[in-house]
């Protein structure tokens, strides 16, 4: 982080407004999401070990680790639902849930979060107008999940998959400027996968911070960076490519195990 | 699936402030406003309002016209005469008979209604999205239970419109002379409406937010409006000091307040299920006002303050 001592901009003009005014600005043009010694037990069983990481802003971040390794419990720490132990928290400078991040930070959870017994416009429409939207926004938030043709459809007469994606619609019509997705890949066919990572490309690439978990090693090559987990702990936090040739491995899985032997070694 | 979003807005530019954070009042104008649209979308509204228009029509109306008509006694009817049988049916009577079924078997399904307004967000998943996201918890909850305020007023009107109609037209093939109901009965019946629904379905609010489930919330509602309250009052019959809690009640209050504006109670042999004449008016009406209040406050303050899981 920039400091006082070191902030060419503030040396120039020595005015403490302007130095904070200018620091807040660099963390939020580059960092998004900052986890300092995060610790959190549920049921007193501690699930992070004070974990430490930054996550950039406008980049796909991949949080991958086998089932019961602490994603979705550090996804929850960040939007601000897991009441957390010790550490901090900070999404855009604001502790994670604080009220002037409600509407810059969507979640979709792992169960698509939306109305069964109303159609997929309806529901889409509903959020929109929760976040002060309109039917303009949810057309477009419909249309951009690829669910243009099904908003007269109910949504639980839909496929696993488009629920998932009318889950994600709900949030995007929100606009928010970091999404979280838990396990946003679990149970689609590759088609729509690859569909969906192209969609998560498009909106990175628009400015949004995305956070994607998943416990699928090969889609650890579709992030810019990546999260390892492992038991609650960061094993790895690096770009995909850097991971690997840290761990002298050709694929994530075997840079994954690698790891896991370097960990347990040194252990 | 396009590669180029198509949001008018696009997300996540460095530019972006935070927007100024919105009065209270906003956030829950914006969260009813939300509300009312999913309400007004949701077939199962439509489902228990229809249910209750036509149940009120037809124990209200219908059995007790064919009953007038046939000479015979059917459902509540058998001992009262064919003249009065048919002044009930006038519009003059709608004051009395408005409420009749309200306290019973109309409350268990605003109850339903309530239960599942706010049940069915933990069922689907989508309160903890609303939660996180939306203006606010005490507003996102706050604008479901005005939403479904308003929901109750239209409730109440449509059954007053219905009552009305169903009496003009029965007074009109009997060629009765039209005698229209007082202004300040008809305001106090209607008053006395919105006080039992609002009541159950706020009640019904709360039950859907303790248990976080449509299901049980329906299911624990309906025990207690329709089954453990009469037990109960069975119970303090013969059990002194019961009828102190008794009297105090949901249900009593709900049916005292029918019965205080003129409906006849069971124990009379031709009234309505749940019409009871244990309070006065005045009590009645603070009951239910005040069932209502901690009800909504509860459930704003739970909804507020739980985990979400």
């Amino acid at each position: 982080m920039i400091t006082a001592a070191s902030c060419a901009r503030c040396l120039a003009r020595p005015n403490l407004i302007i130095h904070l005014a200018l620091n807040f600005e660099g963390i939020a043009m580059d960092t998004a999401i900052e986890v300092d010694d995060l610790v959190v037990e549920r049921g007193k069983h501690p699930v992070l070990h004070g974990i430490s990481t930054r996550i950039q802003r406008g980049v796909i971040t991949g949080l991958l680790g086998p089932s019961g390794s602490g994603k979705t419990t550090l996804m929850r720490a960040i939007v601000g639902s897991q009441v957390v132990k010790a550490g901090d928290v900070r999404v855009f400078g604001y502790p994670a849930g604080s009220a002037s991040l409600r509407h810059r930070v969507g979640y979709v959870t792992q169960s698509p979060s939306v109305y069964g017994d109303l159609t997929v416009g309806e529901n889409v429409r509903y959020f929109a107008s929760l976040y002060k939207y309109g039917a303009t926004e949810a057309a477009a938030a419909i249309a951009n999940v690829g669910l243009d043709g099904h908003e007269d459809q109910m949504v639980s007469t839909l496929s696993g998959g488009q629920r998932a994606r009318a889950s994600l619609a709900c949030a995007l019509v929100g606009q928010p400027d970091i999404l979280v997705l838990d396990e946003p890949t679990v149970g689609l066919d590759p088609v729509l996968r690859e569909e969906l990572w192209r969609q998560f490309r498009a909106l990175a690439e628009a400015g949004t911070t995305l956070l994607v978990s998943s416990h699928v090693m090969d889609e650890a090559n579709r992030c810019d960076r990546l999260i390892l987990i492992r038991e609650g702990s960061v094993i790895a936090d690096d770009a995909p490519g850097a991971i690997k040739t840290a761990a002298d491995a050709d694929d994530m899985d075997k840079a994954f195990l690698t790891l896991i032997s370097a960990q347990g070694e040194k252990g | 699936m396009d590669q180029t979003l198509n949001s008018p807005h696009p997300t996540g530019s460095p530019a972006r402030s935070d927007a100024p954070a919105q009065s209270a009042s906003a956030a829950l104008a914006r969260s009813t406003r939300a509300e009312l649209f999913r309400l007004s979308r949701w077939p199962v509204l439509w489902v228990l309002v229809g249910v209750w228009l036509v149940l009120n029509l037809l124990f209200a109306y219908v059995f007790s016209y064919l009953a007038y008509r046939s000479g015979s006694g059917a459902f509540g009817t058998a001992d009262v005469a064919p003249d009065r049988l048919l002044a009930d049916l006038a519009p003059e009577a709608i004051p009395r008979l408005l409420t009749n079924g309200m306290p019973m078997f109309g409350g268990a399904i605003m109850l339903i209604l309530g239960a599942l307004a706010t049940g069915s967000g933990y069922g689907w998943g989508t309160w903890k999205t609303a939660a996180l996201q939306g203006p606010g918890r005490p507003a996102t909850m706050g604008g479901t239970l005005l939403s479904l305020a308003v929901v109750v007023v239209g409730v109440v009107a449509a059954t007053f419109v219905t009552d009305l109609g169903s009496a003009v037209l029965i007074s009109s093939v009997e060629s009765q002379t039209l005698a229209w109901p007082e202004l300040a009965d008809t305001a106090r019946a209607l008053g006395g409406s919105l006080l039992i629904f609002a009541m159950w379905t706020a009640a019904g609010a709360m039950i859907g937010v303790v248990t976080r489930s449509p299901a049980v919330g329906v299911g624990l509602g309906l025990v207690w409006a329709l089954a453990v309250e009469n037990l109960l009052r069975g119970v303090a019959g013969v059990l002194d000091g019961l009828e102190y809690v008794t009297d105090l009640l949901p249900g009593t209050a709900a049916g005292s307040m029918a019965g205080a504006l003129g409906g006849m109670d069971t124990a009379d042999g031709d009234g309505a299920p749940g019409v009871l004449t244990v309070l006065d008016g005045g009590p009645a009406a603070l009951l239910l006002a005040g069932y209502a209040v901690v009800a909504a406050v509860v459930t704003v303050a739970l909804a507020s303050r739980r985990d979400v899981e």
